[in-house]
Formats: structure tokens, C-alpha cells, sequence
């Protein structure tokens, strides 16, 4: 990124438009960690917000989820320019990650246990089953889109799998996810602006997941959509809104986020050889190779919290109802918790990186998409002789979740060894 | 000086264990203490697993 002179006057770390041209802003992260680590933003289409850009201070306003709270502010979302703020009651959705205490744990808890490593070890087959289909297919070749032909296919078939969505259906859900999460990018826009598209694949994932709840409240199945649809809280069903919700939260949070990583990690690795002949020689390296690419992607760039009293981070007075933006990326490149943090080196270790958050709403999936990407480099370590970029990667229009949306690559790929 | 998991937050993550495999172990999806009072040799390790709580489950605590 070329930033000539810095100053906050010219800081923006959240228009959306500077990450689809430039990338994440680290050069100005660095600057604000250096010089002003809460800073106040004030920025047309989008409310005012605190900027946190230190570890110490994401981990410390993540662990007070009663001070700091999830549901009135999710993360700091940017209009586009003419789009209209609709009230939030215009869309409802009720998960996780805009609920609080009590509730938060209380519907945390009923899923938890089949997102430990230990359980989601168990996948680890049908993960790789996935993966050598998806590498198989485009292994006759030369040339292709990494993203749309690898990492996007494994994450959305492996969320599929265990909702028990039928195979016929995973390119449908495949593209709601595309279009709620990338809905401010113009190339998954339907309709006028990026809240119609949001409205409408929310309208048609809730009827496709109506009706799949309503199958497995009559044929319960060992998948987690049952587990969900005959679930109890406080002694009662899932009132629908949060049923649907949590479905629509599983599907979307894991998909994006981990193709992601994945694009992102293969990358790092084109762009640093030395690293990626490091993982073919020595398969070993793989857990701390996984850490560091989810340390040096950091998928999702921020989420928010909304204080519910006059409170002070780092000196700073920050007074009830304002609301701060953690910005994970950031504490990732944190020169107090890494050495060399912008080095990207596969045997880091220890990594208390923070990209999966950390806390009350520390990702719930994180299991999971530590396994697929073990099995995704893991393949590719062993069948991926060479790999270049075939022309310029394309980002994704959003401060929320970032991102490449296309990655050309020239590649001479082996058969599978199993 | 005493550690404190708090098992309602501990979700099983097994980062305590990577971390400081003498004190921590993980059965039934919950974290575990193999010793009550560590010796201070391991008090770094034992930051460190604090540190990497992903839901900051574990304190240490005076009494
Ligand atoms: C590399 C891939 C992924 C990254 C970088 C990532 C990142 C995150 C982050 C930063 C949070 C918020 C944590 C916080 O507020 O402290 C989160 C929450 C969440 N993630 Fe992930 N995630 C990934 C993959 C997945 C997958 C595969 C799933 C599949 C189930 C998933 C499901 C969730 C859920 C349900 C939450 C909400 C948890 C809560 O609020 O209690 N994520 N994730
Ligand atoms: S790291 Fe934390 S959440 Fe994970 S098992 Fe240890 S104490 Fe429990």
C-alpha cells in the first residue's frame, strides 16, 4: 500500500471501497497502534465508532460482554452511496453473535460440544473426501480461479454436511452466502443496493431452512439441523426467528470467512516460496502453518460493541451507548505480542493471534476451520508442484469481512496419493 | 498462588493443554488440572495458557 504521509487527519480504515482497491490498511493500523490505538471515527454513511487497533485492548473489552455489549451494534457497517438506513427491526435476525448474556450462553451452550476438536476430528474424513473432489476436478488444467473453483467449494460443502443439507442444494446455499455476506459488492448484488440483496437470500434461506427444520422435527437425523430443530430453551422450542437465525449464522460465518483464509494463505505462499517448500518437506508444521495463516488473513476485520456505562479503555473515555470497533487484523500485526509480525512464518510458535476473537463470542467454529484448512495445505503441500498468480487478484468490497473474490493462478497440480 | 478454571466459560478448546501440557488436560470436553500448585518453573507456561484461552476461562488467583 502506498501511503506517503501519514497523519490522522487522513486516516480511514473503514470505507469500504479502500479495501477493494488497496487491501487492508496496515500501514495506517500501524500508524494508529503507534499513535493513537483508540481514535475516534467520524465518517459520513456510517454512525461514529472508537477505532481499537491494540491486542491487549480487543482482549480486554472481549472478556466484559456485560460492560460491552454484542446486540445493539454488530459490527460498523458503511452504506453504500444513495442507500437508505433501514431500522434494524426491518430484517430481524436473533444468533449469537447479536446476542448477550444470559441468553448468548444459553444458546452457545447447546451446540458447543459438537464444535470441540475432538468432535470435529471425526469429520476429518469426509473433510478430505471434499477436498480431493474439489482438487481433482481442476487437476487436468493449468490455469484457474482459486477462489471460485477451490477454496470457496470446501468450506460451504463441509457447513452443508453437517446441517444436513442435501448435495442438490449446496450450490443454492452456496450463493446466499455469497450474497449476504458480499452483498456491497456490486458482482453479488441482486436488486438495487446490498440491503435488497441481504433482504432477499435471507427471505429464501429462512423458507428453505422452514422447511428442512420442519422434516427433522418429524425424521430427526444425526445432524446439527436436528439437533437444533428439537432442541429446548428454559423448557421451551427455539422460537422460530432464533431456529432460523442460528442456521442462517453457521452457514454464512464459516463460508467467507474460511475461503478466506484458504485464498489468502495460498498467497502468502506464492508470495513467499521459501515458506511454502517449508510445508512440503516437513508435513509436521502443519498446525502452526494453519495458525499463521488465519494470524496473517485475518478474514473477518472487525466487530463492535456498544458500552452499557461511562467506562475508560486505555486512558480514554469512552461514555455509555458509543461504541468501539475491534479491529482483529490489527492486534494480529501487534508489535507487543509478535515478533516480526509482518514476517509470515509457518512455525510461529507461539501464535496467541486474534483471529478468531476471543472471549464470550470466540468462534464458535474455529475447530472446524483450523481442520479444513489443515486438510486444504495439507493436500496442496503434497499435489501442488508449482503455483503462480495468472493475472491481478480481485477484493471484495467490504470492511467486514475481507477479502479476494478472484485469484487467477498458473499451476501444475499431482494426482492424489491416497 | 492457585489456578481457577472457570468450567462454565471452558469450552474444551485443548489451547490450555498446547500450551502448558503439565498442568492442563482436557476429558469431556473440559479443561482439568493435573496439579493443584505448580512450581514456579512453570508459571511462564501457565501465562501463556491464560493468554491463549481462547475464552479466557483459566485466572490465577492468591488464595
Ligand atoms: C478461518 C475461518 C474463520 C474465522 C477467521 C472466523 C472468525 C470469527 C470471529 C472473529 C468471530 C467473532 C469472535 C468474537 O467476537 O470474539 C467469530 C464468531 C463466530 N464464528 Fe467464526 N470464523 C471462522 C470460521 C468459522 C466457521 C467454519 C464456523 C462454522 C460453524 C464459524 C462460526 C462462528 C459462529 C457461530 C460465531 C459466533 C459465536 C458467538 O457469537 O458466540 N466460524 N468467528
Ligand atoms: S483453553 Fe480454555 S477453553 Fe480451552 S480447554 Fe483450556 S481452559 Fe478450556
Amino acid at each position: 500500500m502506498s501511503t506517503p504521509e501519514l497523519s490522522l487527519g487522513s486516516i480511514d480504515v473503514i470505507t469500504p471501497e479502500h479495501y477493494q482497491q488497496n487491501g487492508y490498511p496496515h500501514a495506517q493500523w500501524t500508524y494508529l497502534r503507534k499513535h493513537k490505538p483508540v481514535f475516534h471515527v467520524e465518517q459520513p454513511r456510517t454512525d461514529p465508532f472508537w477505532a481499537i487497533t491494540k491486542a491487549a485492548d480487543i482482549m480486554e473489552i472481549s472478556k466484559q460482554p456485560k460492560l460491552w455489549l454484542n446486540g445493539p451494534r454488530l459490527a460498523v457497517f458503511v452504506l453504500s452511496p444513495g442507500e437508505e438506513a433501514l431500522p434494524p427491526e426491518a430484517l430481524p435476525l436473533k444468533h449469537l453473535l447479536n446476542m448477550d448474556p444470559p441468553q448468548h450462553g444459553q444458546y452457545r451452550s447447546l451446540l458447543s460440544r459438537y464444535f470441540t476438536p475432538r468432535s470435529v476430528r471425526a469429520l476429518e474424513p469426509e473433510v478430505s473426501r471434499i477436498t480431493t473432489t474439489v482438487l481433482d476436478d481442476v487437476m487436468g488444467r493449468t490455469e484457474c480461479d482459486f477462489v471460485t473453483e477451490i477454496s470457496s467449494k470446501v468450506p460451504v460443502a463441509v457447513i452443508a454436511e453437517m446441517l444436513g443439507v442435501p448435495r442438490q442444494d449446496w450450490p443454492t446455499l452456496f450463493r446466499w452466502t455469497n450474497e449476504i455476506i458480499g452483498g456491497g459488492d456490486p458482482e453479488f448484488q441482486r436488486g438495487e443496493n446490498p440491503t435488497e440483496t441481504f433482504a432477499q437470500a435471507r427471505m429464501e434461506m429462512f423458507q428453505y431452512f422452514t422447511n428442512l427444520v420442519a422434516e427433522r422435527q418429524k425424521h430427526p437425523a444425526n445432524d446439527v439441523t436436528s439437533i437444533l430443530a428439537n432442541a429446548k430453551v428454559d423448557g421451551a422450542a427455539l422460537p422460530t426467528l432464533e431456529l432460523l437465525s442460528y442456521l442462517l449464522v453457521l452457514v454464512v460465518a464459516g463460508n467467507e470467512t474460511t475461503r478466506n483464509a484458504t485464498t489468502g494463505g495460498l498467497l502468502a505462499m506464492i508470495e513467499n516460496p521459501s515458506q511454502f517448500q517449508r510445508l512440503k518437506s516437513d508435513p509436521g508444521i502443519i498446525k502452526t502453518a494453519v495458525e499463521e495463516i488465519v494470524r496473517w488473513t485475518s478474514p473477518v476485520i472487525q466487530f463492535a460493541r456498544t458500552a452499557t456505562q461511562d467506562t475508560v479503555v486505555r486512558g480514554q473515555k469512552i461514555k455509555a451507548g458509543e461504541s468501539v470497533c475491534l479491529f482483529y487484523p490489527s492486534a494480529n500485526r501487534d508489535e507487543e505480542v509478535f515478533d516480526e509480525p509482518f514476517r509470515f512464518d509457518i512455525g510461529r510458535n507461539p501464535n496467541p493471534h486474534l483471529g478468531f476473537g476471543i472471549g464470550e463470542h470466540f468462534c464458535l467454529g474455529s475447530n472446524l476451520a483450523r481442520l479444513e484448512l489443515e486438510v486444504i495445505f495439507r493436500e496442496l503441500a503434497k499435489r501442488l508442484d508449482r503455483a503462480e498468480l495468472a493475472g491481478p487478484v480481485a477484493r471484495l468490497r467490504s470492511s467486514f469481512v475481507g477479502g479476494i473474490k478472484h485469484m487467477p493462478i498458473r499451476y501444475k497440480l499431482g494426482p492424489s496419493h491416497d | 498462588m492457585k489456578i481457577v478454571i472457570d468450567l462454565k466459560l471452558c469450552e474444551g478448546n485443548e489451547r490450555c493443554v498446547a500450551a502448558a501440557p503439565e498442568v492442563f488436560e482436557v476429558h469431556d470436553d473440559q479443561s482439568h488440572l493435573r496439579i493443584e500448585n505448580p512450581p514456579s518453573a512453570l508459571m511462564e507456561k501457565i501465562r501463556l495458557a491464560i493468554r491463549m484461552c481462547p475464552r479466557q476461562a483459566i485466572s490465577l488467583s492468591d488464595r
